[in-house]
C-alpha cells in the first residue's frame, strides 16, 4: 500500500471509477475502519455490514456536489461517516438506503485475494513467525493469550508477572522488528505491478 | 490529537490493547484517518497480529520441527557439543587410561632411571679460549645429555653468572651459576637429555649484579658436538 496524496487528482479519479484508485481507497481504509467497528461491535457480520455502508456512504458522498470539499480531509471525512455508520447502528434506525442508480454506479472493489497475494500472505506469515520465534517465550506467550485466546488482559500479565507497560513495549518492539520487512515486501509488490 | 502527542501516549499500542478511554479512542482515530504515517503504523501492526494470531494458532509441531532441524543439523554441532554424554564418556575414559599408565608405568620408568649412576659424556670448556679449541669433539648418542667443565672467569667480581650454551640452529640453553657456586674455579653443568644438532656450539657467560642487572663479562668459548647413533 504505497502512499497517496489525497489531493484534487484523487478525488477526481476516485469520482470517476478509476480502479487502481478505488482499490488503493478500499485497501487504505479497510483495515482502520474494521479495527475501529472492532471495538464497537462485536460480531463479524455486523462488522462487515458497517464497513461497506461507510465505504457506500463515502463514494455516494464523493459524487455529490456537497460532498467532500478538502480532499486533504478525505481521511477525517471517512471517519466521521464510519461514526454516523456507528450511532445509526445503535440506534437502530433504518437507513435510507443508497438509490438503485447509486447502486449500480458504485462498484467497491472486493480486496479479494490473488495468487500473488496467497503467496505474499504465507510469506508474510513466515516472517511473522520468525519474529515471534525470536522473542523469549514469556513475549510469545503474552502475545499469544492476549490475541489469539482472547484472554483477560489483566490476568495475563499477572500470570506471566509483568504489567501493561510491558505489554505495550512489546507489541510496539514487535510491530518495529515487523513493519521493516512489510515495507519491503509492499515495496516490492508496488514494483512488480 | 497531535501526531507527537499520539507517539508519546503510545496511543497506537494502547488502542490495539484497547486502553484508551472512549474519548482519547476517538480523538485518536480521527488523528489515525488524517495521519499517513500513524495509518501505516497500525496496518502494519494489524498485519503483524493476524499473521501472528495464524502462526501462533499453529500447534506446537513447527518448535517441534525446528528442534529436530537443529538436531540433525550436525555441520553446525555448537561449542559445547564436546560435552554431551555421547562423547565425553568415552573421552574421559580414554583419558583416565592416559593417566594410569603414565601414573603406573612411565613415571616410576623414568623415576628409576634418573636414581641410577650415569656417567655422562663430558668435556672442559675454557671461557678464556675466545673460539675455537683444538680439544676432540664431544660425542654424544641422539638426544643423550653432556657435562660441560666451565672453567670459571679467574676475577670471580660477581656475586653470579649467566651462562649460555647457543646451538648451530641457534637455540639458546641457559643456567644461572649462583652465588655459592660462582666462587669456584670450575662449574660442572649438567646439560639435560634434549633432541639437539651436532655442530659448533657457543657458550658466553655474563656477571649477574646484586641489583640483578646482567653485564657482559666477555671471552667465551666454543666446542664441536657430534651425534653418534
Amino acid at each position: 500500500m504505497q502512499f497517496h496524496a489525497f489531493d484534487s487528482l484523487y478525488l477526481e479519479q476516485l469520482r470517476a471509477g478509476d480502479f487502481r484508485t478505488q482499490e488503493h481507497f478500499v485497501s487504505y481504509f479497510s483495515e482502520l475502519i474494521r479495527l475501529k467497528l472492532g471495538k464497537r461491535l462485536h460480531s463479524r457480520p455486523e462488522i462487515e455490514d458497517a464497513r461497506q455502508e461507510t465505504f457506500t456512504r463515502v463514494l455516494s458522498a464523493l459524487h455529490r456536489d456537497d460532498g467532500v470539499r478538502q480532499p486533504e480531509r478525505l481521511g477525517a471525512f471517512v471517519n466521521s461517516v464510519c461514526n454516523n455508520v456507528l450511532l445509526e447502528h445503535y440506534r437502530s434506525a433504518s437507513q435510507e438506503a443508497p438509490s438503485a442508480e447509486e447502486e449500480a454506479a458504485i462498484n467497491i472493489p472486493d480486496p479479494a485475494l490473488s495468487a500473488i497475494d496467497i503467496i505474499a500472505n504465507r510469506e508474510m506469515q513466515r516472517k511473522v513467525r520468525h519474529i515471534l520465534d525470536e522473542l523469549p517465550e514469556k513475549d510469545r506467550r503474552l502475545i499469544k493469550e492476549i490475541f489469539l485466546d482472547e484472554r483477560d488482559k489483566d490476568e495475563v500479565c499477572r500470570d506471566l508477572g509483568v504489567d501493561r507497560e510491558y505489554l505495550r513495549v512489546l507489541l510496539h518492539r514487535a510491530k518495529k522488528s515487523f513493519k521493516s520487512l512489510y515495507l519491503k515486501k509492499m515495496r516490492e509488490r508496488a514494483l512488480q505491478e | 490529537m497531535e501526531h507527537n502527542e499520539a507517539i508519546q501516549l503510545m496511543a497506537a499500542e494502547k488502542y490495539l490493547l484497547d486502553e484508551l478511554s472512549a474519548d482519547v479512542r476517538d480523538e485518536f482515530e480521527e488523528h489515525l484517518f488524517g495521519c499517513h504515517e500513524c495509518a501505516l503504523d497500525m496496518r502494519t501492526a494489524s498485519v503483524f497480529l493476524e499473521q501472528g494470531k495464524a502462526a501462533l494458532a499453529e500447534p506446537e509441531v513447527a518448535i517441534v520441527r525446528d528442534v529436530t532441524v537443529r538436531d540433525k543439523d550436525k555441520s553446525r554441532p555448537g561449542l559445547f557439543a564436546w560435552l554431551r554424554p555421547a562423547f565425553a564418556i568415552p573421552a574421559m575414559a580414554a583419558l583416565l587410561l592416559v593417566i594410569g599408565y603414565q601414573n603406573l608405568v612411565t613415571l616410576p620408568h623414568l623415576t628409576q632411571a634418573l636414581k641410577k649412576p650415569q656417567v655422562l659424556p663430558a668435556t672442559t670448556v675454557n671461557l678464556l679460549t675466545y673460539g675455537g679449541t683444538n680439544a676432540p669433539p664431544l660425542v654424544v648418542h641422539p638426544g643423550e645429555g653432556f657435562l660441560l667443565n666451565v672453567i670459571a672467569p679467574p676475577d670471580h667480581q660477581y656475586p653470579a653468572y649467566g651462562v649460555d650454551l647457543s646451538g648451530p640452529a641457534g637455540a639458546k640453553e641457559s643456567v644461572a651459576i649462583s652465588a655459592s657456586a660462582s666462587s669456584e674455579d670450575t662449574w660442572p653443568i649438567r646439560f639435560p637429555e634434549a633432541n639437539r644438532q651436532g655442530g659448533k656450539y657457543k657458550l658466553t657467560v655474563h656477571g649477574i649484579t646484586a641489583a640483578g642487572q646482567n653485564v657482559d663479562v666477555g671471552g667465551g668459548a666454543s666446542f664441536q658436538l657430534e651425534i653418534q647413533q
